[in-house]
């Protein structure tokens, strides 16, 4: 017997005597909401069993989600965009108040969002470039000018302020200092010696502190998703806290 | 040697002790609340002083940041329904409408609150930042009907708002893109309207810049942004219980980095001599 096969009867089997415990004992009752319970738990510690190493319930447990998730997005899809918003209103479903004007109006997006599956099929395919080149042309129309007030212009805005004698104006002088060595850091067009060297280097000492925070802020993400986790376990599952 | 090769599962048993102990065990660390989170209590607190307070808060978080955004959208929904301020809610991610019907049933449920007058939920649209351009222009124009199929017009928390700026606060609680690449450049730059938002720690850094230039007015970063919150509003709820784990876990991980830098230049140390 291989040790997957080992592992996986071995959990099965200590999964079910737990679980016949928690419902002999009262802790589960013999409702939906517990069936829930039982279920996400099987499946929450089959996917940490991916830390041990990778195994057939951790691909069960993948699938699953893969499977659960594409219907539920399907089915948020069509009730509340394709059937409550598209079919709804261009057939006067119900009490519609949409007017004909409307109705028409909703036609050029809705014949465009048909074209683009014309790439299901190579000889059709090329009438989802008239979609695509609208969504691009559109994309770009609305994207550039907003990003550029918002990035740019609102950015620029804040860094070059007065610089006044307390806290605020430290800030203000490590915000500079830090805007200005980190873009000679990355003007490559100066060989980064001298005076110039010195100042990258300074940018660079920016970048890692900058990727510090980032990671420290990434490892407590990561960790309340699996506090979020291990409380389920065991506060819903196991009545242990 | 051994502590540089040693085996990872080892650390993930720590961790998980780190995480499993302090939730069975009954102790607090310290919360201090930091300035960008006093910031969102601050812009609840003035939304309050209103006439007719009305907060638009936008879920676009779904159950994979579940463990860190639930406990801030608790959060902030106690705070508005505790100082009457309504509440109109949003999805623009399509995995979000559970998690925000959840919050806004069990929060609306324990202040006595009523769906339609004191809050309503008007469902998921999709397009990323065409319904924040669409809201800016015509609020019923882009939400017709609610979640619940009801005509806007007939959802009295919502009948009387024309566009965005008639919030007086719109709250984001993000776990993707929806701050820094929807909200602010097509609805703050744009419309102009009071912005603040709750987001997942990991985007937090990249937030910060926003809260200088005041296109963010309040943030709250992670678990331990929501736990802050709950710490000002004074009902500790979920994230301030995590915050045990979250402190012991993070000890933990340092005692690991400090042991393993320390085992890294003895064994330099060892080859050099």
């Amino acid at each position: 017997m291989t040790n997957d096969k080992k592992l996986f009867i071995g959990f099965v089997g200590l999964f079910a005597i737990v679980n016949a415990i928690l419902l002999g004992g009262g802790y589960l009752d013999m409702g939906w909401t517990s069936l829930g319970v039982i279920v996400a738990a099987g499946l929450t510690i089959s996917l940490y069993s991916f830390l041990y190493h990778d195994n057939p319930l951790f691909k069960l447990a993948e699938h699953i989600f893969v499977g659960v998730a594409a219907a539920y997005i399907f089915g948020i899809y069509w009730y509340q965009s394709l059937y409550g918003e598209v079919i709804v209103r261009l057939f006067s479903i119900g009490d519609d108040p949409g007017t004909t004007t409307q109705r028409l109006l909703l036609l050029v997006p809705s014949i465009l969002g048909l074209l683009i599956l014309t790439r299901l099929s190579v000889k059709t395919a090329w009438l989802s470039r008239i979609s695509f080149a609208f969504v691009v042309g559109v994309g770009a129309g609305f994207t550039i000018p907003r990003y550029i007030s918002a990035f740019v212009l609102s950015q620029i805005e804040p860094t070059i302020r007065p610089i006044t004698m307390d806290l605020d104006g430290l800030n203000l002088v490590l915000i500079m200092i830090g805007v200005i060595s980190v873009l000679v850091y990355f003007f490559f067009s100066v060989e980064h010696r001298g005076f110039v060297g010195g100042v990258s280097k300074v940018g660079i000492w920016f970048l890692m502190i900058s990727f510090g925070a980032s990671f420290g802020y990434t490892i407590m993400a990561r960790l309340s998703l699996l506090i979020g986790r291990v409380r389920f376990l065991l506060d819903d599952w196991l009545h242990v806290m | 040697m051994d502590l540089l090769n040693i085996d990872r599962r080892i650390i993930f048993v720590f961790v998980f002790v780190g995480v499993a102990i302090p939730l069975m065990l009954d102790f607090s660390f310290p919360i201090k609340p930091t300035e960008p989170v006093i910031r969102v209590f601050d812009e609840f607190e003035r939304v309050a002083g209103e006439k007719d307070p009305v907060v638009l808060v936008s879920f676009s978080y779904g159950p994979s940041t579940e463990p860190e955004m639930q406990p801030m959208a608790m959060a902030i929904l106690r705070h508005a329904f505790s100082r009457d301020i309504k509440v109109i809610a949003i999805c623009l991610v399509a995995d979000g409408p559970g998690l925000a019907e959840q919050a806004l049933a069990q929060v609306g449920a324990e202040y006595g609150k009523e769906y339609g007058i004191d809050y309503a939920f008007l469902g998921y649209k999709p397009g990323l930042w065409a319904p924040i351009i669409n809201m800016g222009q015509d609020f019923h124009n882009a939400w017709p009907r609610d979640a619940r199929s009801t005509l806007i017009s007939d959802v009295p928390v919502a009948a009387n708002i024309r566009d965005l700026n008639d919030f007086d606060l719109v709250f984001d609680l993000a776990s993707g893109d929806s701050i820094e690449f929807w909200w602010i450049p097509f609805g703050v730059e744009k419309y102009k309207f009071p912005f603040s938002a709750g987001c997942t720690a990991v985007m937090a850094p990249d937030l910060y810049p926003f809260l200088q230039s005041n296109q963010l007015r309040g943030m709250m970063g992670g678990l331990a942004g929501a736990a802050e919150y709950e710490h000002l509003i004074e009902i500790p709820g979920s994230a301030t219980a995590g915050m045990r784990a979250q402190s012991v876990t993070h000890l933990i991980i340092v005692a690991f980095i400090l042991l393993g830098n320390a085992a890294y230049f003895a064994s330099r140390r060892k080859v050099t001599a």
